[in-house]
Formats: structure tokens, C-alpha cells, sequence
């Protein structure tokens, strides 16, 4: 048991150490080494373009069934026009930069650790290191880069098509008086909950583009390794941003704290 | 031109090779023979500095590069081209693409350089006009042809062949065969091919050496390799198991 618990305790010390080497590298090659900005573009495609659809259902629908939930709570209680700001207040701190992080996580950390980690078995990282050219100016700079660019934007989005259905389901189809709705929402929600969403949104980019990378670069040989690495980027990332979720609301909370 | 002295290297728990001393002269075609498993690959990858090894060095052209940092390699990786046994390419971009990718790399802005390079080793390898084909689209001869293209686009003075032939059929193997040959006259470069056909080592080697547990069992030429009366030597030549049915 104990030399069990051990074993587990040293991957993961061993996990984390590979983690940090690849975020230093990482870091180091965009000092030293030319930023490849067709690359960048192009994942900056992949990450944000291609992840429209998912972030617009994750965001719309997410606005509309919390708007509902909420509404039933707070009709017996008398708080309906309440409902908006609560929603708003959610959307911003918690379910819009989590949710958005987990479904960029299961389609773009996927995809990441899927293309690495297929390049890295069939000899094309060594092509490219045989070429001088390093693996991680080429395949882990663009995509930490888009990731940790597109990942703001994608929250930002989210959030405000969440406020936007949250507005029709209360107002259309709930009933809630509009203005009121309006007025609690700018009564409530301020410039932290937006920061608070805006660095949730950077970090758990961080995460999805590093964890994804050492999955892809860590592949192993075989259809079963590359079959893996993505659902161990999605396992991994996934888990990562719900802990981190927790952290750093204590830590965005102090800050900042209410009223700044 | 490469010298290997003394080379060990340990993966995981297997020590693939045991102190590997190797020469290999400018301009002439090395061939390293063993069996399935026995290192050749592994060598081959330390002589580019995509294996770093347990003990022992590695020098290219005067320069010993067992210790360099991989962003040090540059120079080296400028002057050694590596033919991959798959091919290794690069499945997002077409023929073409492939092959301007090193030149590119080298720093190279002229499209039309670029162009004419391009189809010139195309036409090297006998498959001119074939810049916008995708690779899955591809044959396994003809991946390795790309491949080989794109190693000698950017005139390596030096070119590494791993199992060139390996996965083809007979008539696509002796082309390649007459094409590492003919490619090492055209341009003059030191080869080393790493196979276990014996068809490949007879048709492109100048020197052969034999990988055996993890050493240099034999250097020499063609000729040589062919008189010595040692089992080990003949048995592999020949493809013989000592299984019987």
C-alpha cells in the first residue's frame, strides 16, 4: 500500500517536473527563437474558429437552463427579476470560463495531443529536428500561444451568449420585466467578475496547451499509445482545470475583492 | 568524415549497444548490417543527434557532437540528411511543400529558387511533376523517393538512409538500390545505409559493417564480408535460422 502510494506519488512528481521543463522551454523559445506567425495563425483557426459551435451551444444553452433554474427558485421567493444578475454573476465567475475550458479541452487538447502525438510515432518530429528545426518553436509555441490568445475570447464570448439566452428565457419566455432584469444585471455584476472570467480563461488555456503537448510529445509507439495520448490530454486537462477552478477563485477573490 | 568512438547506449533497461567504434571516409557508401533489434537504427539516430548516448562520442566533420544541445545541432543537422525508414512526411503539406520546407527553413525567400530546387530533386528521384500530390496519396516506394528528395534538396554533404528498402516489393527495392547509388556519384556525399538486405548492401557498399549484441562484429568491404567463413557472418547472409521444420 504504502509503496503503491509512493509510486503514484513519484509519477506524479515526475509528471509535474516534464510539465515545467516543457512550460520553461516553451517560454525560452519564444524569447529566443523567431515566433512563426503563419503557425500561429493557423492554430489560432483551429482553436478559436473551429471551436465556434461548441461554444456557442455551451454558452447559449448553459444561460437558458441556469435562467430557468433559477427562476423557479426565486419566483417562490418573490426574487424573480433577481434572476438575471445571479445568472450574469455565474456565467462570469464560474460555468462560463469552466465549461468553455472543458469543451475546448475534449476538442482542441484532443486534437492537439492526437496530431503531436501521431507526428512524433511516424518519425515526423525527428524529420523535423533532422531539418534543424526545433519541435518546440514548431508544434508547441504556436499552440500554447493560440490557445492562451483564443481562450479569453472564446470565454468572453460564451459568456455574453449565456447573458443573451438568459435574457430571452427570462424576459420571452418567463415573463421577468425587462428592464428590471437589466437594471439588477448592472447592479451586480462589475469589472472583477469580468477580470475573474478573463483570468480563469488565460490559465485554463495554459493548462489545455501544455498538459495536450506533453501528452502528443509523449506518445507511445503504436496505435494504442497514439490512440491514448488524447484521451489522457482530455482526462488530464479536464481534471486540471476543475481542481485549478477551485484555487483560483481563492486566489482572484483576493485579488479582487468585492468593489474593485 | 564521422567517427564513433566507443558508443553505449541504454534503453530503459537494454543496453543496445556496447562500445560501437565505427569510420566511416568522406565520400564512401558504409552499410550497417545486423539483424531486426540489433542497434542499427539507434546508431544511425546518434549520428544526427537524435539519440544522445549513455558513453562514448560521436564526431562529424572534426566536430564532436555527442554533447551539444539540440539547438546547437543546426550546423551538423545542415551538412547530414536523413532518409526516415517511413519516409517521415510531413502529412500536412503536399510534395511539394515537403520538399521547400528545408530550404525554407535554411532561410531561403527566392520562390523561384525554391521552385527550381524542388523539381530538380524531384527529377533526381524520378518523379517530376508530382509537387501537388498529398503523401497519403503516395505508394510506399514512392513516399521513400519523396523522402530521399527531400533529404538532397538542401545538398547535404552527408545522407543517412534507414532501412531504405524495408516493406518493399523486389522490383521497387532495386530501384531504390540504384538510386542510393546513383545519387551518391551525382553528388559526391558520404552514405550510410542501415538495412538487413543483403541485396541493398551488396548493390550500394563501399565498407560494410555487422552489428552483433550490441558491437562492430565486422568491417570491410563487400568482398571481404562475402570470404569470411564465420557462422554468425554466413548464417545472416545467407538467411539461415538453423530452424528446421
Amino acid at each position: 500500500m504504502v509503496t503503491a502510494l509512493g509510486r503514484i506519488a513519484l509519477s506524479l512528481i515526475q509528471y509535474l517536473g516534464e510539465l515545467a521543463v516543457l512550460a520553461y522551454e516553451t517560454c525560452l523559445a519564444m524569447v529566443i527563437a523567431p515566433i512563426r506567425w503563419r503557425l500561429l495563425a493557423r492554430q489560432i483557426v483551429e482553436v478559436g474558429w473551429r471551436s465556434q459551435l461548441v461554444v456557442i451551444v455551451t454558452g447559449m444553452f448553459t444561460g437558458a437552463v441556469l435562467t430557468a433554474q433559477t427562476y423557479f427558485q426565486f419566483a417562490s421567493l418573490g426574487m424573480k427579476s433577481a434572476t438575471g444578475s445571479v445568472v450574469a454573476v455565474a456565467l462570469f465567475r464560474e460555468l462560463g470560463p469552466t465549461l468553455t475550458g472543458l469543451m475546448v479541452a475534449g476538442r482542441v487538447g484532443a486534437a492537439i495531443a492526437a496530431e503531436i502525438g501521431t507526428m512524433k510515432v511516424t518519425e515526423q518530429i525527428d524529420a523535423l529536428r533532422s531539418h534543424a528545426v526545433h519541435p518546440i518553436d514548431y508544434l508547441v509555441v504556436p499552440r500554447v500561444l493560440a490557445l492562451v490568445l483564443s481562450m479569453p475570447l472564446l470565454v468572453a464570448q460564451s459568456v455574453g451568449l449565456g447573458i443573451i439566452s438568459s435574457y430571452f428565457t427570462g424576459v420571452h419566455l418567463l415573463g421577468i420585466s425587462g428592464p428590471f432584469f437589466l437594471s439588477n444585471l448592472y447592479s451586480y455584476v462589475g469589472p472583477r467578475d469580468i477580470k475573474m472570467a478573463l483570468c480563469k480563461a488565460f490559465c485554463f488555456g495554459v493548462v489545455i496547451a501544455f498538459v495536450s503537448c506533453h501528452q502528443g510529445l509523449n506518445a507511445k509507439e503504436g496505435a494504442v499509445g497514439v490512440g491514448r495520448a488524447p484521451t489522457e490530454a482530455v482526462v488530464i486537462s479536464s481534471l486540471v482545470i476543475l481542481i485549478a477552478n477551485f484555487f483560483l477563485t481563492f486566489l482572484l477573490n483576493m485579488l479582487f475583492p468585492y468593489g474593485s | 568524415m564521422i567517427s564513433i568512438r566507443q558508443l553505449t547506449k541504454t534503453l530503459g533497461s537494454q543496453t543496445v549497444l556496447r562500445g560501437v567504434d565505427l569510420e566511416i571516409e568522406k565520400g564512401q557508401t558504409c552499410v550497417i548490417l545486423g539483424r531486426s533489434g540489433s542497434g542499427k537504427s539507434v546508431l544511425l539516430k546518434h549520428l544526427i543527434g537524435l539519440f544522445q548516448p549513455t558513453s562514448g562520442e560521436v564526431w562529424v566533420e572534426g566536430e564532436e557532437i555527442t554533447h551539444l544541445p539540440e539547438r546547437r545541432l543546426g550546423g551538423i543537422r545542415k551538412k547530414v540528411g536523413m532518409l526516415f525508414q517511413s519516409g517521415a512526411l510531413f502529412d500536412s503539406m503536399n510534395v511539394g511543400e515537403n520538399l521547400a520546407f528545408p530550404l525554407r527553413e535554411a532561410g531561403l525567400k527566392n520562390e523561384r529558387e525554391i521552385r527550381d530546387r524542388v523539381a530538380e530533386a524531384l527529377e533526381m528521384v524520378d518523379l517530376a511533376g508530382e509537387e501537388k500530390k498529398m503523401p497519403e496519396k503516395l505508394s510506399g516506394g514512392m513516399r521513400k523517393r519523396v523522402g530521399l528528395a527531400r533529404t538532397i534538396v538542401g545538398r547535404p554533404e552527408c545522407i543517412l538512409y534507414d532501412e531504405p528498402t524495408t516493406g518493399l516489393d523486389p522490383i521497387a527495392t532495386d530501384s531504390i538500390n540504384h538510386l542510393i547509388r546513383r545519387l551518391q556519384k551525382r553528388l559526391l556525399v558520404t552514405s550510410v545505409v542501415v538495412t538487413h538486405d543483403m541485396k541493398t548492401a551488396f548493390t550500394t557498399a563501399d565498407q560494410v559493417a555487422f552489428l552483433h549484441e550490441g558491437r562492430i562484429y565486422f568491417h570491410g568491404t563487400v568482398d571481404a564480408l562475402r570470404a569470411v567463413p564465420d557462422p554468425v557472418i554466413t548464417d545472416f547472409i545467407e538467411g539461415r535460422s538453423g530452424d528446421v521444420s
